[in-house]
């Protein structure tokens, strides 16, 4: 059953339109990430659900009540900023029970639930202290038992990590999903970081220039991105010219190299100008295991990256990306060196323009 | 001693020489007519002009007048410009700039010219208020509005205003608690500052309270000036010292700010 559900959604800012007839249905305790670089309304999508923007067409329903034009304090939604929003004069147990008090708890309920939140973020120690006094991971799980405390029925998470460094980011995003999951709890989370939400949600919302270019799984939309916009922006990936040779078949024409694809590609014709994507880990030497594609290469670059090495190859006109697991007791070709490489047809995607 | 040590020595030097002339220029006067304050008896330094000032009943009644205005002054003063800076940064970013030159109007127009301005507009039907207390005090917010506007404004820009709303209002709370539960704890000690600097105008204003014919600390000075030697000259060191003892509380209050964040003692001209 639809939880939340954006209907038609578009916003304009001075005739400039940021999101175009979004729709999304959210089911109840489903992790949504809204995903996609700077600028493409990912951030005002989520100030709409919120109530701190107007959506110019279109509706905003929860549990089947339309909230579209509700006030903020209005909707049953927490909020997570980037910059942790946290009142710098209250402590870190007054930031927690505001929004019990503005709800008018008793006194015991809110010392209860605040308890509550301090034991699920594990700050029980730090209860009475002010904002400036912790870390920033600490303050942004202040932030989420705040969010939290008012059992809100959507939780908004506005690049919640962004401000964090590396380690700290990957061990709070981990306790996001964690405590969501525990309290069962619809949450949508805005990022432009990709490893952050294929990590972390149940589905993906890849948005570019205010439009969904394509709402589905981590597996679905790193595996089988539907635009060339997901295919570049979601993982690394090699794009290439292609000529179709046998619709039939699969062939394709790549850079003078014959590749077969498992895409549909019957309904085109044949010398039809195509573009295809290859992930770089699709790729591997034909030593290790022979494949559809096999294809003979000239080493142009290896690049160390630590538990992946990237080999650059050309393959008759084009050249691609090749990772392979770095494995210290094989010894990696010379640049210059002619190798063969292989991929299985699945590998080689048609891309829609 | 290379060419830059010389020059870097030499920056110094200067440095200290400016210090020490703008130190002088601002004490001399002050050891002065501190010094002259003390002469009231013959051959003797004694605190006697002091004596007398306190003893004056009429002191007591000006000053406490004075203070009356300035505290009224305040509130007014708090009471309008939160709200309006609030709203100018959060919603009405397009307006700062207008705002802000009007703000800035009492320092370029002449008190005199201001108060019969008022005097002619007040003085008649359906305004005749003239000679309310109400028209004294919001006079005074109007030229105390430079110094607590551009506090209040320095002390919303040191906190993230739009997203302490948002958070509030994701919270649930309204405009009114999101004003005085968040905005204005975090800015308190901005308020403070400007309140200080409206207050020691306030203190300090002859014009507005003369020809307005209310009772007033300055009006009350410039009386015994023309009246007396040397109480005048305690009055200003006692005037000084009531400034700079609010300064004080303002440092005070700052340091003892939980926020952390609130520290700087804003709009000071």
């Amino acid at each position: 059953m639809t939880h939340l559900a954006l209907s038609r959604i578009s916003k304009d800012f001075g005739g400039a339109t940021v999101v175009q007839d979004f729709n999304l249905d959210v089911k109840k305790g489903e992790f949504i990430s809204f995903l996609g670089p700077s600028g493409c309304g990912k951030t005002t999508t989520l100030r709409m659900i919120a109530g701190f923007e107007t959506p110019t067409t279109g509706q905003i329903i929860m549990d089947d009540v339309e909230i579209t034009n509700k006030a903020p304090n209005q909707r049953n939604v927490g909020m997570i900023f980037q910059s942790y929003a946290l009142f710098p004069n209250m402590t870190v147990a007054q930031n927690i029970g505001f929004g019990l008090q503005i709800r008018r708890d008793s006194k015991e309920a809110i010392k209860q639930r605040v308890d509550e939140m301090l034991t699920l973020i594990n700050l029980e120690k730090h209860a009475n202290k002010y904002p400036y006094q912790l870390s920033g991971g600490q303050q942004q799980r202040v932030s989420l038992a705040r969010a939290l405390a008012n059992r809100p029925q959507v939780l908004l998470l506005d690049e919640p990590l962004s401000a964090l460094d590396a380690k700290i980011r990957v061990q709070l995003r981990s306790e996001i999903r964690a405590i969501q999951k525990a309290l069962d709890i619809t949450a949508i989370f805005v990022t432009h970081d990709q490893e952050e939400a294929l990590s972390i949600s149940d589905r993906i919302v890849v948005m570019y220039e205010g439009k969904v270019e394509q709402i589905g799984t981590p597996f679905e939309v790193y595996n089988f991105p539907e635009t060339r916009f997901v295919a570049n922006f979601v993982g690394s990936l090699n794009t290439a010219s292609a000529e179709v040779t046998d619709p039939a078949k699969g062939l394709l024409n790549v850079g003078g190299v014959q590749f077969v694809t498992a895409s549909e590609i019957a309904s085109r014709k044949k010398g039809e100008a195509i573009r295809i994507s290859i992930r770089p880990e699709r790729f591997s030497f034909l030593s290790e295991h022979k494949k559809d594609n096999v294809l003979d290469c000239v080493i142009e670059n290896i690049t160390f990256l630590g538990s992946v090495v990237r080999v650059q190859v050309k393959i008759g006109g084009a050249s691609f990306n090749m990772d392979t697991f770095n494995n210290p007791f094989l010894e990696l070709p010379k640049i210059g060196a002619k190798e063969q490489v292989t991929c299985s047809k699945n590998a080689v995607l048609v891309l829609d323009e | 001693m290379n060419l830059t040590t010389v020059k870097k020595h030499g920056g110094k030097i200067w440095a200290w020489f400016w210090m020490i002339l703008g130190i002088l220029y601002f004490f001399l006067p002050l050891i002065a007519t501190f010094l002259f304050s003390l002469r009231a008896k013959l051959n003797v330094l004694s605190f006697t002009a002091y004596q007398h000032v306190f003893n004056d009943s009429n002191f007591v009644y000006n000053f406490s007048y004075s203070v009356l205005w300035g505290v009224l002054t305040i509130i007014v003063g708090v009471l309008i410009f939160v709200p309006t800076a609030y709203l100018i940064r959060l919603k009405l970013p397009q307006f700062r700039i207008p705002v802000e030159f009007i703000t800035m109007l009492p320092f370029v127009i002449p008190a005199i010219v201001y108060v019969f301005s008022l005097v002619r507009t007040f003085s008649q039907p359906p305004l005749l208020i003239v000679d309310s207390p109400v028209l004294l005090v919001a006079a005074y917010t109007v030229l105390s509005m430079p110094y607590m506007y551009s506090a209040i404004d320095t002390g919303l820009r040191a906190i993230d205003v739009r997203t302490l709303t948002e958070a509030g209002q994701s919270l649930g709370a309204g405009w009114g608690t999101i004003l005085f539960r968040i905005i204005l704890p975090n800015i308190r000690v901005a308020i403070l500052s400007g309140a200080f600097l409206s207050f020691a105008i306030v203190i300090g204003e002859l014009i507005l309270a003369q020809y307005l014919v209310k009772p007033a600390f300055a009006p009350y000075m410039t009386y015994l000036i023309q009246q007396k030697a040397y109480e005048p000259a305690a009055m200003a060191i006692i005037s000084f010292a009531l400034t700079w003892a609010a300064m004080g509380v303002i440092q005070f209050i700052g340091r003892g700010s939980g926020g952390g964040e609130q520290s700087q003692i804003a709009g000071g001209h």
